[in-house]
């Protein structure tokens, strides 16, 4: 499972990173989102929201990064998920990503990766434009 | 304390000293006036002697958000910056989408307190609970969009940024603040009282969070009100999403009170090239400010002609109207480039259109020649002419010098009558909606706190477009009083004018996010609180019913065309609706707010 994102029809609202950053961290705090919108203007109309593709196959370059062994395979939902308890925030899966699609904000104790919300993604239910799905 | 929604902090930065610190917000206020206006209107209010010059170092500005600004409450993306306008010198506040609001209170503050000039030109770097100010010499000169650019290659891509352009720099009366790129902060001259302070922009970035006591409660009722009181009412808000402002210019054309050739008529022959359907046929991805799902804005592309590459969020339907039929130009390519040059010079739209229009009018009348124009054919229509204003402006050469003044002194300057052909209250120029098709907007226009303002009690939606007889006054005092009330306390909080909440909405947002229990009726009452609050403010700088005016066109000439054909505002009935709408505000004769009135609402 993953979160597809459609080309076009984003108008750049960020209710996708505002959500998710209440189920990281019980605030609203797009910092700790895992889903950004990306910016073109002016240069070009485009904007489109970032998230994990949920690499395949497995394991993925930030499971295959971490020194220690922080991005686990949750077996009910068939992804690759950060378990906070084991994460150092060393920033080795930011950098192993190559779609800047997992995020470590400053100070953070823990590295911010799609989980799906444990199958029910928010950003997916609040996206007023329905740019967002779950495949 | 700790308040939800509330960062709880507001940051004070005097420029003549550098000193930067932070302070707690003023809770006893923050729980009657909420933020946002009320808020940053009380702060103005107890800080700002009275007759301060505008221009000096003593007048204040405030960027203040609200409690919802940052949360997931639907259309809460603005934030408001208030100061005395030099304009009209009356209180002001300006209302800007974008991210730049929702990114403040990211870094740690409510709202930032700005008094006093720096020797030299700065900026001021906010992130993450701090600030700083930093030189700026390398900026100054630059529009918005290379300010933008510049400072997110020197701070890092997500830094969000509200600058001011080289008309802001030059002082121009009504240069606006631009943030995110093409929202701006616009009326009553907002961008000179920071271009006066030498603070070419503030940058913004935070990493921070918005904490509210119940979140799950709290996003539910934000996801429900989204869904039922937003989208839901397709009626309401439907427009928003299939077109945005664009789709007024129909409706005011139709109803014969579309701003045309400076207001000599309300009709105007090219409407169609610069309405809806012809912006949406440019239109290449639609725009959201911070958290709202109705997405108003369009990103238009020009792709054919002079003007095509041209790319702007707009043209907005005030721009349309004022910089378009109000200018005679039906080339929506050459409005979109006037648009974009505004944008990144920092000019308010509607007051530009409406000095370009005035001086076009003043050309054709023979009152100005090509000898005052530097030889510019500066007919209605012409867009070789039109489409250079913009820069003449901002940076204050040849005839821009004087319109960059705004109608109101232009007109005193010149001389030879012009000030019959300067559509203003109190300095500020007119908005798009001709009030001899709508009487109300007169009503409406010459009551606006910061002088000539259409939002504040924008009426024409119940009288022209709506079902209200359109051309009288009957009724008009009372709605207008419902509407400045409502949306004084609806933009202290702050939700858009475009999301049209009730108060018992409003109160089930704002209670659900702060934790305090707010009723409808007591947003009622601070949103009268906060009317009278303004409304002393300008009593105090010496205003009074003198200056609450219609401009003589509007009272002398009848409209000549369409369905308001032979319109006009007889001042007789526009006075006593004056009067109507003081006594039912609790105000004398001459527009004062009464002792016992100041004393029911807590001003006292």
């Amino acid at each position: 499972m993953r979160i597809v994102v459609a080309e076009e029809g984003c108008m750049g609202c960020r209710y996708c990173e505002n959500i998710c950053s209440v189920h990281f961290v019980d605030e609203f705090r797009p910092a700790y989102s895992a889903i950004r919108v990306v910016f073109e203007l002016p240069e070009s109309h485009v904007m489109k929201p970032n998230v994990c593709r949920q690499c395949e196959p497995e394991p993925p370059p930030c499971a295959e990064a971490c020194p220690a062994g922080a991005i686990v395979k949750d077996e009910k939902l068939g992804i690759y998920v950060v378990d906070r308890e084991s994460c150092t925030a060393c920033g080795s899966c930011v950098e192993a990503c190559p779609y800047d699609a997992i995020f470590l904000p400053p100070g953070a104790e823990f590295s911010v990766k799609c989980d799906l919300c444990g199958g029910q993604p928010k950003c997916v239910e609040w996206c007023p434009r329905d740019v967002l799905r779950l495949e | 304390m700790k308040v939800g929604g509330f960062i709880g902090r507001i940051l004070r930065v005097n420029l003549t000293t550098g000193d930067v610190k932070t302070e707690p917000i003023n809770w006893e206020w923050a729980r009657k006036f909420f933020g946002g206006k009320g808020l940053a209107a009380k702060y103005l209010y107890e800080e700002l002697s009275a007759g301060t010059d505008p221009l000096s170092p003593e007048n204040m500005m405030i960027f203040m958000t609200g409690p919802l600004t940052g949360t997931v409450s639907p259309c809460s993306g603005k934030h408001v910056v208030v100061s005395k306008s030099p304009a009209s010198c009356t209180f002001l506040d300006c209302y800007a989408g974008g991210y730049w609001g929702a990114e403040l209170k990211y870094a740690g503050f409510d709202g930032v307190i700005i008094r006093g000039r720096a020797s030299k030109p700065v900026y001021l770097w906010i992130h993450d609970g701090e600030a700083e100010i930093r030189d700026a010499s390398h900026l100054w000169g630059k529009d918005t969009h290379e300010t933008e650019k510049a400072l997110k290659e020197e701070l890092g891509k997500d830094v969000k940024v509200c600058s001011i352009g080289p008309a802001g720099e030059n002082l121009v009366k009504f240069a606006c603040i631009t943030n995110d790129l093409f929202r701006q902060a616009a009326r009553g001259g907002i961008g000179a009282v920071m271009g006066s302070k030498n603070l070419k922009a503030i940058a913004v970035e935070g990493h921070g969070g918005v904490w509210v006591p119940d979140i799950e409660k709290f996003v539910d009722v934000c996801k429900s009100v989204i869904d039922e009181d937003v989208l839901g009412r397709e009626d309401d808000h439907g427009w928003a999403i299939t077109d945005g402002t664009p789709i007024i210019v129909g409706l005011s054309q139709g109803t014969a009170l579309f701003p045309t050739r400076n207001f000599q008529t309300g009709v105007f022959e090219e409407a169609e090239k610069i309405g809806s359907d012809a912006v949406k046929a440019v239109t290449v991805a639609r725009k959201a400010c911070f958290n709202c799902p109705l997405a108003c804005g369009n990103i238009t592309l020009i792709k054919e002609g002079r003007f095509a590459g041209t790319l702007v969020e707009g043209p907005e339907y005030e721009t349309l109207a004022l910089t378009g039929s109000n200018c005679g130009i039906g080339d929506l390519g050459a409005i979109a480039k006037f648009n974009l040059l505004c944008d990144r010079l920092g000019i308010d739209t509607i007051s530009a259109g409406n000095v370009v229009a005035f001086a076009m009018e003043l050309y054709e009348r023979g009152i100005l020649t090509k000898e005052d124009t530097g030889g510019l054919d500066l007919r209605f229509g012409n867009v070789d002419a039109y489409i250079q204003m913009p820069e003449l402006i901002a940076y204050k050469r040849g005839i821009g010098g004087l319109l960059a003044e705004g109608v109101r002194t232009a007109a005193e300057r010149i001389g030879k009558g012009a000030e019959k052909y300067a559509l203003h209250v109190k300095g500020v120029e007119y908005p798009g909606y001709d009030p001899r098709g709508s009487y109300g907007m007169a009503l409406a226009y010459a009551t606006a706190d910061r002088g000539c303002c259409h939002l504040r009690a924008w009426i024409v939606a119940d009288e022209a477009f709506g079902d209200m007889p359109p051309y009288t006054f009957d009724g008009k005092p009372e709605r207008v009083i419902f509407l400045e009330n409502r949306n004084s306390v609806k933009w202290s909080l702050i939700i858009c004018d475009f999301y049209l909440v009730d108060y018992p909405v409003m109160s089930k947002l704002v209670s659900a996010c702060t934790g305090w229990d707010v009723s409808p009726e007591e947003l009622k009452i601070a949103g009268e609180r906060i009317w009278n609050l303004t409304r002393l403010f300008n009593v105090r700088e010496g205003f009074s019913r003198k200056d609450d005016t219609v401009p003589p066109r509007i009272t002398t000439e009848e409209l000549p065309d369409g369905v308001a054909k032979g319109q006009k505002i007889k001042l007789e009935e526009f006075e006593a609706a004056l009067s109507r709408y003081y006594q039912l505000r609790g105000w004398d004769e001459n527009g004062i707010p009464t002792e016992e009135k100041l004393k029911e609402l807590g001003l006292k």
